[in-house]
């Protein structure tokens, strides 16, 4: 019997910098059951526009998303906090009082982030793994204060030796283009939860938005550090 | 500016604010769980540095508060007039202790002032005590001096066990009125204190370092 | 010397120095005291939703609210003023002096005389005003301003404070905090008892009785308000309840958020001067109710920022003022409170950039006990001064077309094997040590990955089908 169909928004993020990603979170969705589909044309939420302010740019991105998705149907799923919340949330402000409201308001009903979907819908049994690794969780903001994020990821990592992770909470300093904005501030905050992750101990430094993931590992490449980065799809689906 | 125009400034203002909608509330403030409101008292004004005695009869209160002054070796006092017990400023007095007048003239305001910058203790009552925080409440008016709380560094407040009331929201409720019937209406929490240097607390910078509470049953 | 203009370049001079690390660790602390407090007082909740509701009913009925008010202190025996500005506020505290004939000042912590500079007003035309709220007097006597809204010297070390009291009161040294403070006590002490004036902030005004409530934990505020003559309070225009019942619920939700106490150490509720009855108090008790910008606020989208309470709790939270500190922001109001305040007392010039010296992490309105979306108003300026133009050219022309590249799946396939064709000669093992141009911002402190050879979608069309 076929599980639910479920459409993938994978990020432009992951599409383009982190395709690992893409296919760990396919994986991992099968795993569960799922039957995975790409709706085709998808690209960028628009949440880069809109956080810096130019919403007409943000506007045009985030129509051309909602007819990509709303040509198909079912759950959409995205490996992404900050992303999901865009379109769950932050259309209905961008798309109120317009024609298409209702659109907006349609789409965003069917969204979900990968594990609030699989632990928060669907119950599922997958479970992340990593043998031999103990692993730290961080929890990115948007997905942690804006979708309730607090207990998915602890109970997918349940079967994996966990490291306290001090300031787990606590933003990362990627804010978006506040990276490159204002660099030396997100660089200051980047060193306190660096600082913090090795201190943790762990092998694994695990999260489930690549935008605070790609921040931390540059930065933890960067002052040669060996603790490893992977997003939570990673330790599920094992990736092909 | 003119107070018209000041508000029609402020009513104009308001006519395009954009305010969200406030979040629905009980209308009635719910009551909290049962407790020991004593218990709970004299922990959290231990764990702010007040020292809770007894509770004591009523005929006991004199004795216990010259026992507080003494240990503290003062020599001088300023008590409000009306105490939940009698008794106290005249047992002081035999034990030694000089009494302070504490009525502020208009002329000569700061040389009076200058005469109770000494005074070693200040004797209050407490029109009831909050048990979440350790507070104590006082209510200022003739016979009942602000400065008795503040200026000595020993502060002894006689508190009623019967007036004890959970928390400042509840008991705010049942006394709606009460800051309009007085000057000035003060909770007292604790000693004086600060953290301004490096977060360290210390007590006793300008109000007193020492607070007692002395409850009568 | 002229001050840095932006929020960057003020960041960027504090990071790493010990005052900013100062302020983080600083922040942590009382981070971790409200995080206890509000453990051990599971009716904190319904409390902050009560402490939302009543602020917000504030803001929508404020012309009627301040009017009952200043009913109320009249009937009481005590004024109002009413200053439109700053220099109309301090101009009127130097005249309510004038006429009373005072020359000595007490002041106890008030944010709004710092917003209109009132110290600099009063001691230009002859005033002596001594600040006694010990991190107050700490800053004044060094020359500095506050770092921290509840702790003004969270900056300094008991060393500079030690070395400061030995060089401007002539103390052997000793950098002993409780040293330190029985030396402020006893300095101050005659200042107290021989000042002809007080003057004092407002926490929360009453309308209902007319009262005024200060929230001190030195028991300057009460000298201050009790000693002196003349008592002048000055007071935000937003900063009023309705009734008694209401600040006290506001009450219970400060102390928490501020720094974890259940409640300060006094919260003293003055209704008008001294009664004939009463053996102590001021003769007089003035009221400077003080709008400065207000009003602006009010009347848009960022209204709701009036509803604060100065608790100082999103400070503690927000990873950006703990790394940078207080002063990066540049005037009184700091923090993501700052943001949002500073440009709508001020206008965008210079402050458009506040707002986008957050990274929305949202741990401020998590923290904020009347529950602020302090996020929501960040995003409303940064479309305002994106609208205005204030963004620099790459970014706007970046935004543009990369949006103009997403929309159209053939471009965006071809600008994925682009920038991945691009940034391959700058790459070794997979990551770049070295972006040009706005990227060097990223490079300075991280590796960026190289893009991806196939693209997601292009894996899913080669191996899932069209």
């Amino acid at each position: 019997m076929e599980g639910p169909k479920v459409q993938l928004f994978v990020t432009c993020l992951v599409d383009a910098l982190a395709p690992e990603v893409g296919r760990a979170t396919v994986d991992a969705l099968e795993k569960a059951g799922c039957v995975v589909e790409f709706p085709d044309g998808q690209a960028c939420c628009g949440q880069p526009a809109f956080n810096v302010g130019l919403v007409g740019e943000a506007r045009k991105m985030a129509e051309h998303t909602l007819d990509v998705l709303d040509e198909t149907e079912g759950r959409v799923v995205i490996p992404s906090g900050s992303c999901a919340v865009m379109i769950a949330h932050h259309y209905a402000d961008l798309f109120e009082g317009t024609s298409r409201q209702e659109q907006a308001r349609r789409v965003a009903d069917r969204v979900r982030e990968l594990t609030q979907y699989l632990v928060d819908d669907l119950d599922s049994s997958v479970r992340a793994r990593c043998d031999g690794c103990t692993v730290a969780y961080h929890y990115s903001c948007h997905g942690l204060r804006e979708l309730g994020l607090d207990h998915q990821a602890d109970r997918l990592l349940d079967a994996t030796a966990r490291a306290e992770l001090d300031g787990a909470k606590e933003c990362c300093g990627f804010g978006g283009l506040f990276s490159i904005e204002m660099p030396a501030v997100s660089e200051a905050i980047m060193k306190d939860k660096l600082d913090r992750v090795e201190a943790s101990g762990a092998d694994v430094l695990v999260g489930s938005d690549v935008s605070c993931l790609l921040h931390m590992e540059g930065g933890l490449r960067r002052r040669g550090s060996k603790v490893e980065v992977r997003h939570i799809a990673e330790l599920i689906g094992g990736g092909s | 500016m003119e107070r018209d125009a000041f508000l029609t400034r402020v009513g104009r203002a308001s006519l395009t604010s954009k305010l969200p909608d406030p979040p629905a509330v009980t209308p009635e403030l719910p009551e909290p769980d049962e407790t020991d409101l004593q218990a709970l008292f004299r922990s959290r004004a231990q764990m702010v540095n007040a020292v809770v005695h007894g509770p004591v009869s009523r005929h006991g209160v004199p004795r216990a508060v010259v026992a507080i002054a003494t240990g503290h070796g003062a020599t001088s006092f300023i008590s409000w007039d009306d105490l939940p017990a009698s008794g106290v400023a005249s047992a002081l007095q035999t034990a030694g202790l000089e009494k302070i007048d504490h009525v502020v003239p208009a002329e000569n305001r700061v040389e009076h002032n200058l005469t109770y910058a000494d005074v070693d203790i200040g004797i209050t009552g407490a029109a009831a005590g909050l048990a979440e925080s350790g507070s104590v409440v006082l209510v200022h008016g003739e016979g009942r001096p602000r400065t008795a709380s503040l200026v000595p560094e020993v502060h002894i407040a006689l508190l009623d066990v019967e007036s004890l009331d959970r928390t400042l929201a509840h008991w705010a409720h049942k006394n709606p009125t009460l800051p309009g019937e007085t000057t000035n209406l003060v909770l007292v929490t604790g000693p004086s204190r600060t953290g301004d240097i490096e977060q360290e607390l210390n007590l006793g910078v300008h109000g007193p370092r020492h607070v007692h509470i002395v409850m009568i049953r | 010397m002229s001050q840095p203009v932006t929020f960057l370049s003020r960041a960027e001079a504090l990071i790493g120095t010990h005052e900013a690390d100062a302020v983080g660790t600083g922040v942590r602390n009382f981070l971790a005291m409200r995080e206890r407090s509000v453990e051990v007082f599971p009716l904190i909740e319904m409390l902050r939703d009560r402490a939302r509701a009543i602020r917000l009913h504030s803001l929508n009925h404020l012309d009627r609210l301040l009017a009952h008010f200043a009913d109320q202190v009249e009937a009481t025996g005590g004024r109002v003023h009413w200053a439109s500005d700053a220099e109309e506020a301090s101009q009127i505290a130097a005249d309510i002096l004038q006429r009373a004939e005072c020359r000595s000042v007490v002041k106890s912590k008030s944010m709004v005389s710092e917003e209109i500079e009132l110290n600099d007003h009063l001691e230009s035309l002859g005033f002596d005003v001594v600040e006694t709220d010990l991190g107050e007097f700490i800053a004044q006597l060094a020359g500095d301003t506050p770092s921290h809204i509840i702790a003004p010297v969270l900056h300094m070390t008991r060393r500079d404070v030690g070395e400061l009291f030995a060089d401007k009161l002539g103390v052997p040294f000793t950098d002993d905090p409780f040293e330190l403070n029985r030396i402020a006590r006893v300095h101050l002490r005659d200042v107290f008892l021989e000042a002809d004036a007080g003057i004092s902030g407002v926490n929360m005004a009453v309308a209902e009785s007319g009262s005024i409530v200060l929230v001190t934990n030195e028991g300057n505020g009460r000298l201050v308000t009790t000693v002196p003559r003349v008592h002048i309070a000055l007071m935000g225009m937003e900063r009023i309840v309705s009734r008694w019942e209401d600040a006290a619920v506001v009450l219970e939700t400060l102390a928490r958020s501020a720094t974890g106490q259940h409640l300060s150490v006094y919260t003293n509720v003055v209704t008008g001067p001294r009664r004939e009855d009463d053996p102590d108090g001021p003769e007089e008790l003035h009221v400077i109710v003080v709008d400065n910008g207000r009003s602006r606020i009010l009347a848009g989208e960022t209204a709701e920022i009036l509803a604060c309470i100065r608790c100082g709790a999103c400070l503690n939270a927000c990873p950006v003022f703990r790394t940078s500190g207080g002063h990066a922001y540049g005037t009184v109001y700091s923090g993501p409170f700052g943001s949002i305040v500073t440009p709508g007392l001020y206008g965008m010039d210079p402050w458009w950039d506040l707002p986008y010296a957050s990274t929305l992490c949202g741990a401020c309105e998590e923290v904020c006990p009347v529950r602020i979306q302090i996020p929501r108003m960040l995003l409303e300026l940064r479309k305002q001064a994106a609208s205005e133009g204030r963004l620099p050219g790459w970014l706007e022309w970046g935004m543009s077309r990369y949006a103009k590249t997403t929309v159209d799946p053939s471009k965006w396939a071809r600008a994925k094997r682009w920038a991945s064709w691009l940034i391959a000669p700058l790459s070794s093992g997979g990551w770049v040590r070295r972006l040009p141009g706005p990227g060097r911002g990223w490079t300075t402190s991280r590796d960026f990955p190289r893009p991806a050879r196939e693209s997601f979608a292009e894996w899913w069309r080669s191996n899932r089908g069209a």
